[in-house]
């Protein structure tokens, strides 16, 4: 083991990602009228998202009209300023195209095509590292999908748009070393309801890495919550000086994959990430308040209450609930998670016994019975959260039960959207569940499956105040 | 760049730990039987094979506890002695023997990716058991010293009060600054005997990175 690898680690400047990011005109190099063609989808996904910056498609054989779009035979034909160039032609032709982009002095590339690293193609690869170096260009990739940016309505993913269902705009800003990864849980997150801000596949990382991007977002003021799937890190102590200040800012949810020998035997032959203990990744992780992820489902799990939720630090839970057993279960789910049930004040329990029915037993958890409708449950909500016993609200409304409908989902989100206490709300269920869901998380109010998923969604939020030193002044 | 990594000899890494505020068990080389039974006086000691060959001491049989009297520790020595003859090269450590308490370990090492890290676990026949560690990025702070600690299963086994809990503590702090700051690739305090808010560092292993 290399003792002295932590000092003479090779330390350079964050790229940056903005021209990347937020092109005023970008280049597709290996555009093409052939539909079977990676190019061909990536023109199409700029069209049908509505790019309105320049677009100039490059092809060797084609200097006709791709698409529409005038086409170029060369990037140096363009003649006019090109922010990024997006590379999507065969491995082999890929430094001679960015060799090219160097000279025409376009600001950032995305190397799309696979191909080096991962196949045990390094030389290749490490041309392209030394041509970044040359022109000072950040390049991102190669093997990756690239990146979306919603505002700036930039899309390199080669994917048809009717595979896959893209997130609307919003806070959360989503890194994927894998692309596979990447665009399966882009796909998930357009069901969940929160929006995002930009996604980023940076696949090999040759240039462009973690460090680079983690900075860029912390820096990036529509993201709000970043959301990371790596599988290891290239510069360990670079990694170290970024994750210091940007859990300062805001929220990182992690996850990384290898964590077992024989995954790290699998990321490793696929996006030949450098190693490293997963103890130490796990050191660093909790050390400077990351969010750790143990899966997809709670990636999108923390994503959303950390993208909605005002902060805290306090643990006393509030549940109320149209569901005794449901109310059981989340009894369960806070202790089982570190948190604890919140004792109301006598003066709340005052109010509550006068508001609700006799059938219902004042305390913690408050069941309020399967005929609660939308005026108990506002009588509740509103009599718990100005309770100064209470740091946060579990709120189970079943939806299957007579009293609840419509109007307990409008409920909750007037009460979500002037709330100073964070609140999930757990609506397990079908169809008639899954539209009163839609209706909430297009809303910001997080809703979960499960008592587990709403208390260990609760406990992140509460780390990462906690981690931060939270003072109770609202932050967003 | 090849590094060259050494044992440092027991008593100085001994004094390294001093100089850090981490007291060990006190325990002087002795070249004979005779001067390890002056050392001991009228206490029981400890007889430690120190070589590069015997690190693991216990499993090497190269160590003997609890001896006491003129009869014992004459014995004992002349046991180590023979065994120890095949090593070559090798001390012959007496050390007073530790109090009853629990075992921990504090150590260091470097990780390809991170750096220096550092290690807090509990020690002691549980070790292999039970894999109960806690690691941090050197330098820690406090809050990171007591996370490490409260990150642990056995963490009311090792520190039931807060007396206990700030002796743990502040040698986690002490040891990730001796680490930090020192060129050494590995630090292992182990076992660190905790009993009644207080310690002794009975073994020190330190691997100095001689470049």
């Amino acid at each position: 083991m290399a003792a002295e690898t932590g000092k003479d680690n090779d330390i350079r400047e964050y790229a940056d990602l903005t021209p990347i990011m937020k092109p005023s005109g970008v280049a597709i190099i290996g555009a093409s009228r052939n539909p079977d063609k990676v190019g061909h989808v990536i023109m199409q996904n700029y069209i049908d998202v509505g790019y309105s910056g320049r677009l100039y498609p490059v092809n060797l054989n084609d200097e006709g009209n791709i698409m529409g779009f005038k086409a170029y035979s060369s990037i140096s034909a363009i003649k006019r300023p090109v922010d990024l160039a997006v590379i999507a032609i065969p491995a082999k032709g890929v430094p001679k195209a960015l060799e090219e982009c160097g000279k025409a002095k376009v600001k950032g590339a995305i190397v799309v095509s696979g191909g080096f690293a991962e196949i045990g193609e390094r030389q290749l690869q490490e041309e392209l590292v030394e041509i970044s170096r040359k022109y000072r260009m950040p390049v991102m990739g190669p093997n990756c999908l690239g990146v979306m940016d919603m505002r700036s309505r930039v899309d390199t993913l080669f994917l048809p748009t009717f595979k896959i269902d893209k997130p609307g705009i919003g806070g959360v800003s989503f890194a994927s070393q894998s692309g596979a990864v990447g665009s399966s849980v882009l796909d998930m997150i357009a069901q969940e309801g929160f929006g995002i801000a930009s996604f980023i596949s940076y696949g090999n990382a040759a240039v462009v890495d973690e460090v680079d991007i983690l900075d860029y977002l912390m820096r990036d003021k529509h993201t709000k919550v970043i959301v990371f799937y790596m599988e290891g890190v290239k510069r360990g102590k670079e990694f170290i000086e970024v994750a210091r200040k940007v859990t300062k800012i805001k929220p990182v949810v992690i996850m990384k994959g290898g964590i077992t020998e024989e995954g790290a035997k699998a990321a490793s032959s696929h996006t030949a990430s450098m190693a490293g203990s997963h103890e130490a990744y796990e050191a660093v992780f909790r050390q400077f308040g990351f969010t750790e992820a143990e899966g997809i489902g709670d990636m999108l799990n923390f994503a959303k209450i950390l993208d909605t939720q005002p902060g805290t630090t306090g643990k006393r839970i509030a549940i109320i609930t149209n569901g005794g057993g449901t109310g059981v279960l989340a009894t369960d789910a806070l202790y089982k998670n570190g948190l604890e049930i919140a004792r109301l004040s006598k003066g709340s329990e005052a109010v509550l016994k006068k508001a609700m029915p006799p059938i219902v037993n004042v305390r913690m958890p408050l069941d309020m019975a399967g005929d609660a409708d939308d005026v108990r449950f506002d009588k509740a909500i509103s009599t718990i959260s100005s309770d100064p016993n209470v740091d946060a609200l579990m709120v189970i409304a079943l939806f299957q039960t007579p009293g609840a409908d419509s109007r307990v989902a409008a409920k909750l989100i007037s009460y979500n959207a002037a709330a100073a206490k964070p609140m999930v709300v757990v609506s397990p269920g079908g169809s008639y569940t899954e539209v009163h869901k839609k209706m909430m998380e297009s809303s910001g109010v997080p809703v979960y499956e499960s008592p587990e998923d709403a208390a260990r969604s609760l406990r992140a939020l509460i780390d990462y105040y906690t981690y931060r030193g939270y003072n109770g002044k609202k932050n967003r | 760049m090849e590094d060259v990594m050494a044992l440092m000899d027991y008593m100085e890494a001994s004094g390294l730990v001093a100089r850090y505020g981490i007291h060990a068990t006190r325990g002087a080389y002795v070249n004979s039987a005779e001067e390890a039974v002056g050392f001991a006086g009228k206490k029981a000691v400890a007889l430690k094979v120190i070589s590069e060959e015997a690190m693991h001491k216990t499993k090497s049989g190269m160590i003997l506890l609890g001896l006491s009297g003129t009869e014992q520790i004459t014995e004992g020595y002349q046991t180590l002695s023979e065994k120890a003859k095949r090593l070559g090269n090798y001390k012959m450590l007496v050390q007073e023997m530790a109090g009853s308490g629990i075992e921990i370990i504090i150590g260091g090492k470097i990780d390809q990716q991170f750096g220096k890290l550092i290690l807090l676990g509990l020690g002691g026949i549980y070790v292999e058991t039970f894999r109960d560690f806690a690691t941090r990025v050197c330098p820690i702070t406090e809050r990171d010293a007591r996370q490490m600690l409260y990150q642990l299963r056995s963490r009311a086994v090792i520190a039931p009060d807060e007396k206990t809990e700030r002796v743990v503590t502040g040698l986690l702090m002490k040891a990730s600054k001796l680490f930090y700051e020192n060129d050494i690739s590995e630090l292992d305090l182990n076992p660190l005997i905790i009993y009644e808010g207080n310690y002794e560092a009975v073994d020190i292993r330190v691997l100095e990175d001689k470049k």
